[in-house]
């Protein structure tokens, strides 16, 4: 029976998509002068694990193209190579490399061969600098192709036929890369047999004709030798057998460790054993794809809303029975809300995840701008959705590059300004209340509010007649196309990207602010829900209809009394709240519907919050507070500002989930029609 | 190099063809490299090859070489080296072919 390998491709791509980010996290570690072992350990072992599944699955290009880069990285291991930018650079291009090999392998598209063969010449180059070879000394006295010093036939080695096959230079086994790296094992003779080689204008330029009769001596294991030759045995005719040292002295063949004899194994040395050993790091978990937890989740959500049903059922009946039948119900709650909370936690994601791919774009762009700049992430241990965070990845580079771009001046420019030449770009994640909050924040020139005004009147976007507060003029850059860059680069500057990102937000139910001052740097904060797939909700009845309200947004709910009610000069009610003066949103002519009341005295008004804002919804009454499970409005019906989404209730009834910022927008969108006044700032 | 014990051919005034390896002479160029081996191998001999610039090169591209200083051998076209970079000079060192790229004096 033959094994179908191609149901491990996905698990094979998105572990070596993974291994990869970690491979770049290490590099770039080594980038910044942070030099140790386990570092360089860290990046052979993604090497090695990814060649060895490609091979496995036979992806031959990226095979072989690791299986150099590995090489090198085997020489700074064992420390024969120092690792230097140069180095590291390549490395960081060969990460890329082998990520672009993969997407291609995983979309069956076609592999970039002329940009692997050039960084793989690349890699070649570095691993033939003179100085740094691996060639023992020995090696060095009796260079290859040259009579091996005399006595070497009493020295153990190696005699190896090499007979390379019609495709092996096609699929990228290189024998000058596999007699270099022979060489680095001892003491290599080279005999080469040209006479199969054709005139040139007969000889095919892809097809080895050369043949090799070669010895290697030294003390070296036949594990080594077959190391050498993994990656081409197949695509060659190779005879290797030991030579010499019958007459060696039996101590030293004793001291030189495996026996040559040891069949052909696949090469065990401390690497890959930490590569078994890293190849099974988490003991205990396993993988599950979205699709499996999506249904799991959706099975939870219906089986809420059953629960919820079962609750209004049992609330009428009578009798002892009855009671029984509501605590065993209340309980039924209490185990539908772990396992919810369970089942959401799987879900879950560091927000490292999105967070490991700025220090390469950082370093990358900041170099290319001609600007130092020093990236600090604080919080990459926050935890959320992975719907959200697959969502929020584009949005949030969009956002790092402006700062890199547009934010952090160039360095004679600080220094100008009485700055460090270095800029500072922060990512800083953090939960609060029900939201997680991101902020990236820049040490650079801000946001010249002047220029953003200037901009905006000439597009039209606003008139000389209004007054605007500093809030408003900085909400501009989000408007569509908007752009102060004095140069449109490839980077930034057409105005393309902020209105995208306030829009992807907006898409997650997350709000975006920012907040900047001219010449000290700029922050922009973007609110994110936890997860779009639940909510804790206060049910409110307006008429017949029922609204959820996010419990997140309440701060509390108050009993209108009429001295505590101004109307104000646009027609519209406050509140007085305390010392703050709130506005107050009636959801019924929000939302166009026929309420119980009109009055304020015979209603509630719930406080609500949002983005510092708060406002006073004016309901009927209060009903239960309960879970509730999102049903996506947009999915089937369409984006309503102002509505999260729908969810059913227990008894059957539809009932809409309010966006609070939304709302807020909304209203304030056409305030005097509204007969509202303008929020007030927390 | 040998020292010449056989009489060597008639002077030549100089080479006629100039073979130029570029920095790049990987599988990748190989077609290029052979055809401009063999325009150059069109014109009268002697020959001059020049691999001072080159800083890329495999086994593919090192065989080329080697095919064109066989013919030359083949057909009695005396060749001189104008120039070896180091990269050049490793590959031919590590592949053996050293001996197969001197024109017998």
């Amino acid at each position: 029976m033959t094994l179908d390998l191609t149901q491990f491709h996905e698990i094979f791509f998105e572990e070596s998509f993974e291994a990869l980010d970690a491979m770049e996290a290490a590099l770039l570690k080594l980038s910044a002068g942070e030099v140790d072992a386990e570092l360089i350990n860290t990046i052979f072992r993604v090497a090695h694990s990814i060649k060895g599944g490609a091979a496995t699955f036979a992806f031959n290009e990226v095979a072989g193209f690791t299986h150099v880069l590995e090489t090198l990285l085997d020489q700074l291991r064992a420390g024969k190579r120092q690792v230097r930018p140069e180095i590291v650079d390549v490395l960081l291009r060969s990460g890329d490399a082998m990520r672009a090999m993969l997407v291609a392998t995983q979309r069956k598209e076609v592999i970039d061969s002329t940009g692997v063969a050039k960084l793989r010449a690349e890699l070649d180059r570095i691993m033939s600098e003179s100085g740094s070879a691996a060639a023992p000394a020995a090696a060095a006295s009796a260079p290859p192709g040259k009579p091996a010093a005399s006595g070497d036939s009493a020295i153990p080695g190696w005699r190896i036929k090499f007979i390379p096959g019609p495709e092996l230079l096609r699929n990228g086994n290189d024998p000058l890369r596999i007699l270099r790296e022979l060489a680095t094992l001892g003491n290599l003779k080279v005999s080469v047999d040209a006479g199969r080689v054709p005139a040139l204008n007969d000889l095919e330029p892809e097809v080895c004709c050369l043949r090799w009769n070669l010895e290697v001596h030294g003390e070296i294991d036949r594990a080594a030798v077959n190391a050498v030759f993994e990656w081409a045995e197949s695509e060659c005719e190779l005879t290797i057998e030991r030579v010499g040292g019958e007459t060696a002295p039996a101590s030293a063949s004793a001291v030189a460790a495996p026996a040559p004899e040891a069949p052909a194994a696949p090469v065990q040395t401390p690497a890959a054993e930490a590569t078994t050993r890293s190849a099974n790091p988490d003991g205990g978990s396993i993988r599950v794809s979205i699709e499996k937890i999506d249904e799991l989740l959706n099975s939870v959500g219906e089986l809420v809303i059953t629960q919820s049903v079962l609750s209004q059922l049992a609330a009428p009946l009578e009798g002892r029975e009855a009671g029984e039948l509501r605590s065993a119900l209340a309980q039924l709650e209490r185990h539908m809300r772990a396992l919810q909370e369970s089942v959401m936690r799987v879900r879950m994601l560091p927000i490292s995840f999105v967070f490991n791919r700025f220090p390469r774009l950082v370093r990358d762009l900041g170099q290319r701008l001609g600007k130092k700049i020093e990236l600090k992430v604080t919080g990459d241990t926050t935890e959320l959705d992975k719907t959200v965070l697959e969502k929020i990845g584009d949005p949030l580079v969009h956002l790092v590059r402006n700062s890199i771009d547009h934010g952090i001046e160039m360095p004679d420019v600080r220094i100008a300004a009485g700055k460090t030449e270095q800029g500072t770009i922060s990512l800083l994640a953090y939960h609060k209340g029900g939201n997680v909050i991101v902020e990236v924040s820049d040490d650079g020139g801000g946001l010249r509010k002047d220029k953003i005004l200037k901009k905006a009147l000439e597009r039209g976007l606003v008139t000389n007649e209004v007054d605007l507060s500093e809030e408003r003029i900085l909400n501009l850059i989000f408007a569509p196309g908007f752009s102060t860059a004095d140069v449109v680069s490839d980077v930034s500057g057409r105005g393309v990207g902020m209105d995208v990102v306030r829009r992807n937000i907006n898409e997650l139910g997350g709000h975006i602010q920012i907040f900047s001052k001219e010449g000290q740097g700029s922050t922009i904060r973007i609110r994110l829900p936890l997860t779009l797939a639940i909510l804790d909700g206060q049910l409110a009845r307006v008429g017949k209809e029922v609204y959820v309200v996010p419990i997140v947004s309440i701060v509390e709910t108050i009993q209108v009394t009429r001295e505590r009610v101004n109307a104000v000069a646009s027609g519209g009610q406050v509140f007085r709240l305390r010392d703050d003066y709130l506005p107050i949103v009636r959801l019924h002519s929000l939302f166009d519907i026929e309420p119980d009341y009109t009055d304020l005295l015979d209603g509630l008004l719930m406080i609500v919050e949002a983005d510092g804002k708060r406002v006073g919804l004016f309901v009927d009454e209060l009903m239960s507070q309960q879970q509730v499970v999102i049903k996506s409005l947009e999915t089937n019906f369409k984006q309503v500002t102002g509505l999260a989404g729908a969810t059913m209730l227990g008894d059957g009834r539809v009932a809409l989930i309010l966006d609070i910022p939304g709302v807020i927008t909304r209203f304030q969108a056409a305030p005097e029609e509204r007969g509202v006044a303008r929020p007030q700032a927390a | 190099m040998p020292a010449a014990a056989s009489p060597a051919p008639a002077p030549q005034t100089g080479p006629r063809g100039r073979v130029v390896l570029g920095t790049a002479c990987t599988i990748q160029e190989a077609a290029a490299v052979r055809a401009h081996l063999l325009a150059q191998a069109a014109l009268p001999g002697p020959y001059e090859i020049d691999g001072g610039s080159v800083d890329m090169i495999d086994t593919a591209g090192v065989q080329l070489v080697v095919a064109f200083a066989l013919d030359c051998l083949e057909k009695g076209v005396p060749y001189k080296w104008a120039g070896r970079s180091a990269t050049l000079e490793k590959a031919i060192e590590l592949l053996g072919v050293g001996p197969l790229l001197e024109y017998p004096a």
